[in-house]
């Protein structure tokens, strides 16, 4: 990574380190005091908000890992959330298994059912593999709706909150804490990860798998591990997707939430650590956006049929993945790199 | 000099006028608000949610429209709430468990003093946040698990359980003409819809004397039903019923139809898609026959509270006219003014603006729950809560059939029985 003009790095621990200079620890301190005094000052549907998005992040920053370093498309991955929220709403609520070891056995489960369905990977990519993880999908929610003295079937099951030594994450407050931390770990083990040598085989497999596998990339081992990873991290976004809604079933993941989680990540911009940050946020503010939006519309324009006031927010999605992949098809991980290309130059042009 | 003594009936006069004054000043916190005059731009706010986007708009739009209608004729004509204008926060769901939960943040977050959903799944997910900070919910549409066991959510009408038990009952006495047991088919939604009627037949079906032969469930998406009818035809069912949305079911009566099932067979349906939008997705032709359960009157019915709702639904919302969930969300929004008005005449207004724990536990056990014989202007049953860990505030449904192409009543209102379901071992826990 550049540095700051005026700024070198005199061992090797200082050009690997993620935080360099005392400018990015100074804007690391600030966003988490922000965001860890945010209780204290944003409502709780505010809080609500943040919630969901930090689950979304969580989910799709193992979507990135499978997908834009990996190069192995999913378009299952809220069948694999569904996974790691049952089980670890199963194993937490009726074997009594601590909280933390439910959402860690969650996100195992998860991984495991990943690399069941990542096997196919070895012998097919592109549309095929995700046409195999779109039959991942179905196939879950299925067992899922029909595993019913399990599951509740389609009545799905209600949750009780997190509890961590004996404290009840019941409030969004809490909830946010619990749900920060784990995000906080997930993004931070993601950007270590693709600085390892597992991250540059994922890399090596995604630009080409022939020539990965000439250097000696163990093809079938590297994409069920990206599969297990990808998948753990979805197992552990649904675990906590199952706690702060404190109600499940089949319908809160469905295959829509799966394809937007890829227009996520394109937007975000695939194969970055921020990218799926960016997605996330952009897409959930947008859709937080368009539920407000709408009835003040309908008021405003009370000419405009209530099927186009409706539509906008579907229309809007679409529109924003075209826009971002005829404009800016690197996403907005892009856009914040040439931000900060610009912030390291100056005060020099070039 | 004689001892003064006090008379029987002074001392019971005395004793009388401490335990008034007692009373009153017990309840002084609550009571203070009796007379007093609402003040220019204090309001009551309520939280509304429907479906308008998402797998069923056909069912939240006019919904919403109904809602917002009804709320908009209590504060223009009527002045609002003893005084009160009724500020409505309406946020479409989109059907959506991701956003459910946002939005019953977002509705106490503004101080609202109860919450309204349009779907038993809507309030699925919502329940799990209201309930635990007791922020009181009303449900258009019901499913058991809403309200089972009793908390604070309550339904404004009969559940889908009581909707199958209706038909059930009305199919015995009046349409099975055969010997033995009657053999029916369930084709449910699956999700709360679906399942309400299938708990409803898992309760009754045996007593009533009806076998259930075969249970096939849909998603809302489905496009094709000729798989599941295949198998349901193999069971040679005299009946089937169907509780689901307008469009899945629309599917299935066609394909039923294409299939050679029906007619020939009795089809009926629970409140959730038996509406106008079922004749217009399916053709009337198809539609033709169909028996559906509704909680409320049928248009243009001479009650008091029609007028208006077709007046304002052919003023701003035409294309409304004739759909069941504008009558249904109107009936609700006079149901919630009821709830506010019996509030406010017993709560302080200053108890009613914080819109916190205390304003929700007023609002429920004095306006829910002090809810009696409240006619709905005749749009539907009257209401009225009647404790004992029933939450259903109307228990009244009746029965229509389609007949050429309009929806024409054959039942009057048929009360449900109350079941309590969190006592069988099938019934999901919670």
């Amino acid at each position: 990574m550049d540095l700051p003009a005026g700024i070198r790095n005199f061992s090797y621990a200082q050009d690997m380190a993620i935080f360099r200079t005392k400018t990015h620890w100074f804007w690391l301190f600030l966003l988490m005091v922000i965001l860890f005094t945010a209780p204290l000052y944003w409502a709780n549907y505010w809080l609500g908000v943040t919630n969901l998005i930090m689950i979304t992040i969580i989910s799709a920053t193992g979507l990135n890992i499978l997908t834009g370093y990996c190069g192995q498309l999913s378009i299952g991955h809220a069948g694999f959330m569904v996974v790691g929220a049952y089980t670890s709403a199963i194993l937490s609520d009726r074997f009594g298994v601590p909280f933390l070891l439910a959402l860690l056995c969650g996100g195992v489960m998860a991984g495991l059912v990943g690399m069941l369905f990542g096997i196919s990977s070895l012998r097919v990519k592109g549309f095929y593999l995700a046409i195999s993880t779109l039959a991942a999908q179905f196939i879950i929610l299925w067992v899922i709706s029909h595993w019913t003295a399990i599951t509740g079937g389609t009545m799905g099951m209600p949750v009780s909150p997190a509890q961590i030594a004996g404290l009840t994450f019941r409030s969004q407050a809490n909830k946010f804490y619990l749900i920060l931390v784990v995000a906080i770990i997930v993004i931070y083990l993601a950007k270590n990860l693709v600085r390892t040598r597992t991250g540059r085989a994922f890399v090596a497999i995604r630009d080409n798998d022939l020539a990965a596998e000439v250097m000696g990339v163990n093809l079938f081992r590297y994409k069920l591990l990206a599969f297990f990873i990808g998948c753990f991290f979805a197992g552990i976004a649904g675990s906590l997707f199952a706690s702060w809604t404190g109600f499940i079933s089949s319908e809160s993941f469905p295959l829509t939430k799966s394809i937007l989680y890829v227009g996520m990540i394109i937007i975000g911009g695939l194969g970055t650590t921020v990218g799926p940050i960016f997605g996330v946020i952009f897409i959930q503010l947008l859709d937080v956006l368009v539920t407000h939006i709408s009835p003040a519309l309908q008021s405003a324009f009370p000419g405009l049929s209530s099927g186009f006031v409706v539509g906008i927010a579907p229309v809007l999605f679409g529109l924003a993945i075209i826009l971002f992949l005829i404009f800016e098809p690197r996403g907005l991980a892009h856009r914040w790199s040439l931000f900060k290309a610009s912030y390291r130059l100056w005060p020099f042009s070039y | 000099m004689p001892r003064e003594s006090i008379s029987r009936r002074d001392f019971l006069k005395v004793a009388g006028a401490i335990g008034l004054v007692a009373a009153v000043g017990g309840s002084l916190p609550l009571a203070t608000s009796c007379g007093t005059k609402a003040k220019p731009g204090q309001t009551l706010k309520v939280g509304l949610m429907t479906p308008a986007t998402g797998p069923i708009p056909e069912k939240g739009q006019a919904g919403r429209d109904g809602l917002l209608d009804c709320i908009n004729y209590i504060n223009t004509e009527r002045g609002g709430v003893n005084g009160y204008q009724i500020k409505p926060i309406y946020r479409d769901s989109q059907y959506s468990p991701d956003i459910v939960p946002n939005l019953v943040n977002e509705f106490m977050d503004l101080g609202c003093l109860m919450f309204m959903t349009h779907s038993s799944t809507e309030m699925n997910y919502a329940k799990a946040i209201a309930n635990p900070p007791g922020f009181p919910g009303l449900a258009t549409y019901t499913s058991q698990t809403n309200y089972h066991p009793p908390q604070h959510i309550y339904g404004q009408g009969p559940d889908y359980g009581d909707d199958w038990i209706a038909f059930a009952k009305y199919y015995l006495s009046n349409i099975w003409q055969g010997t033995g047991r009657p053999k029916m088919a369930l084709h449910l939604l699956n999700n709360p819809t679906g399942k309400g009627a299938e708990y409803g037949a898992d309760a009754m079906a045996d007593s009533l004397g009806i076998d259930i032969v075969t249970i096939e469930e849909h998603p809302a998406t489905i496009t094709s039903a000729i798989e599941s009818l295949t198998r349901i035809k193999a069971k040679n069912p005299d009946v089937m019923f169907i509780s689901s949305t307008p469009q899945p079911t629309s599917i299935i009566l066609k394909d039923a139809h294409s299939l050679g099932m029906y007619p020939g067979m009795t089809v009926a349906c629970a409140a959730a898609s038996f509406t106008k939008a079922l004749i217009d997705l399916a053709g009337a032709d198809v539609a033709e026959g169909v028996y559906g359960a509704w909680p409320t009157v049928a248009w243009e019915e001479n009650v008091s509270g029609m007028a208006k709702a077709m007046e304002y639904c052919q003023k701003y919302n035409p294309k409304d006219y004739g759909t069941a969930e504008y009558l249904a969300t109107w009936a609700a929004a006079l149901i919630i003014a009821e709830i506010l008005r019996l509030a406010t005449n017993d709560v302080d207004y200053a108890v009613l603006a914080k819109g916190d724990a205390t304003a929700w536990q007023a609002i429920e056990t004095h306006g829910m729950q002090k809810l009696k014989n409240y006619s709905v202007e005749g749009l539907q049953g009257a209401v009225s809560y009647v404790g004992g860990g029933d939450n259903r505030l109307n228990k009244l449904v009746r029965l229509y059939k389609v007949s050429n192409g309009n929806i024409v009543l054959v039942k009057d209102w048929v009360e449900s029985p109350y079941i309590k379901y969190e006592d069988y071992s099938w019934f999901p826990k919670s």
